[in-house]
């Protein structure tokens, strides 16, 4: 187990350092910048606003005062929100972003798995094939389609619940979103669910189970879930990265304060400071999944722990 | 009917309607009709209706499909030709350099890729042609890792041995006995790829960092449809609608032809 952690952990960090080595480069040598606006600026206000910001030190000097900064939890100022640090614009919609996804993720897992638990008691059967087509089909609904559908059905026609908005975390403001957010997510689990039972039911310890009468449900529960469960532990890290490009979509749609929506608005803007600091810290969040994954994967199946 | 002959039946509807359609059409996707602003589905004239401004949603629906198609066809072959020969250089090489190749291809794997992408869109500017390269060049990874296997499996072939003895070089076993074997397998991968690039283009699209007006592509449409959706559902689900069939159905023909080809 610890070799695993070891050997995962030997990956993870050179490709983080190259993460925030490769996106702090690329976005210094961009051509134009944020201060390009319609109305060219005079060049004393341009170097002033430079070198206000250290844009006008050596590249290696900002990329040291960049990881200094960062080893603090300190991303450097926005360069759009003028009043605002990256850093604190970061504590505002991280805790929004995640909410949002780890709802998602609370909603898709278990319906996932059951649904992938229902195909697989008959293979080829009629559940099967409609509960596999519809898998196949959420997995395949972008979020940027069911969202303003789910707002027009149940939003403006039914008018049950909210258009749009945070209101403060209340649930009913957060319906929608995570709906929206978990579809693919719990098709695609349904899918491998479905997969690793079918393979795992098929096995000698389940027919030795079944010869000793337990009931099916039993089997399931007791013989047949954990084994198959390898296949969805494996896809942990994939669907965190899923869920945090979704939330990206779903807090523009459902105009959430989360930090995906700044992340667009700074991307527009071409506000590097921030653009930057999600790519490193969504990068840094997908890789910490993975080694949850590898944690999980070690547990369900301690043969491959080694 | 075999599987995947109406998934991929469907897809070449909709691939044939986008390249015919708007030469059929009175309207082009970006001509402004007055006297129908907002006008409903069959409404006369415009069989789907037309948006905000009165441009023929049907015209602009087969317009955006194109371009999103192209912006996709362009983008998966960027995906094929790197993975292609990223995974036949691993696989024949083995040993050390594979090692090294596919850690890589790990460590990618392990990235958010949209933000990549993203990144990528900021730094360059806003231009298709950077759109499609730089979703090929995170889209390559599956394929790397699917050809390198078949290569890993052919590799001892009697076949290739033959070729070897003969006196053939590297890059004549590569391009005249590796690739044409690797051709079906590839193709299927290809396939199922260009529903994940679709699926990228018209997130990118929606988010404005995409295909940019007065271009139009499925992405755009649907943005466009959800703000007009109160007024003008069909705006919102025409587009919708189209791109949900068409990645549902590529990815179901790929799947039929992977199933088929690779057991």
């Amino acid at each position: 187990m610890r070799a695993i952690l070891v050997r995962r952990l030997m990956t993870a960090l050179p490709t983080m350092a190259a993460v925030i080595l490769l996106s702090f480069l690329l976005m210094r040598v961009a051509p134009g910048g944020p201060f390009d606006a319609e109305r060219p600026l005079d060049p004393a206000t341009r170097a002033a606003l430079a070198h206000a910001y250290g844009l006008d030190r050596p590249l290696i000097e900002q990329l040291g005062r960049y990881l200094l900064g960062l080893a603090q939890g300190d991303f450097g100022p926005s360069l759009v929100y003028r009043d605002f640090s990256v850093g604190d614009l970061v504590r505002q919609g991280l805790p929004v972003s995640l909410t949002l996804g780890g709802l998602a993720l609370a909603v898709a897992l278990p319906l996932g798995i059951a649904a992938g638990a229902l195909a697989a008691m008959r293979p080829g059967g009629w559940a099967d094939r409609v509960l596999m087509l519809a898998a196949t089909i959420a997995t395949l609904l972008p979020s940027f389609v069911t969202g303003p559908l789910l707002v027009l059905a149940f939003a403006l026609l039914l008018g049950w619940l909210p258009v749009s908005g945070w209101g403060g975390g209340d649930p009913r403001h957060l319906l929608l979103p995570v709906i929206a957010l978990a579809l693919p997510t719990a098709g695609a689990i349904a899918r491998l669910a479905r997969a690793g039972l079918a393979t795992t039911l098929a096995q000698d310890h389940v027919r030795t189970a079944r010869a000793r009468g337990l009931s099916e449900g039993r089997i399931l529960l007791r013989h047949a879930l954990r084994p198959a469960l390898v296949p969805v532990a494996s896809y942990v890290g994939p669907a965190a990265a899923g869920l945090l490009t979704g939330a990206v979509v779903v807090e523009t749609v459902f105009a959430l304060p989360g930090l995906g929506r700044y992340f667009v608005q700074g991307a527009l803007n071409r506000d590097y400071p921030l653009v930057l600091a999600v790519v490193i810290l969504y990068a840094g969040l997908i890789l910490l999944f993975n080694l949850i994954a590898d944690l999980l994967y070690g547990w369900l199946d301690p043969r491959a722990a080694g | 009917m075999r599987p995947g002959v109406l998934p991929l039946a469907i897809v070449a509807g909709i691939a044939l309607a986008a390249i015919l359609g708007p030469l059929l059409l009175p309207w082009s996707y970006d001509a402004i009709d007055w006297s129908a602003v907002r006008a409903p589905p069959l409404s006369p004239g415009h069989l789907l209706g037309t948006d905000a401004v009165g441009r023929d949603l049907l015209a602009r629906t087969l317009a955006g499909t194109r371009v999103t198609l192209a912006v996709a066809g362009a983008a998966a072959g960027v995906a094929l030709a790197i993975g292609t020969l990223w995974g036949m250089i691993a696989g024949w090489c083995g040993g050390r350099i594979d090692e090294a190749m596919m850690r890589i291809v790990d460590a990618l794997y392990a990235l958010p890729f949209m933000f990549v992408v993203i990144l990528l869109m900021v730094v360059f500017g806003r231009s298709i042609v950077l759109v499609f390269a730089g979703i090929g060049a995170v889209e390559w990874l599956t394929m790397a890792r699917v050809v390198r296997g078949e290569v890993l499996r052919l590799r001892h072939r009697p076949f290739i041995l033959a070729a070897e003895a003969a006196g053939a070089g590297t890059s004549a076993i590569m391009t005249r006995h590796l690739l044409p074997n690797l051709a079906g397998v590839a193709i299927a991968y290809l396939l199922l790829t260009v529903p994940q690039v679709v699926m990228v283009e018209s997130f990118l699209s929606f988010l404005g960092l995409g295909v940019q007006e007065p271009m139009t592509s499925l992405g755009i449409l649907v943005h466009d449809g959800a703000e007009d959706m109160d007024v003008a559902a069909a705006t919102l689900l025409v587009p919708g609608a189209v791109l949900v069939t068409l990645l549902v159905a590529l990815t179901r023909a790929g799947e039929a032809l992977r199933d088929r080809l690779a057991p």
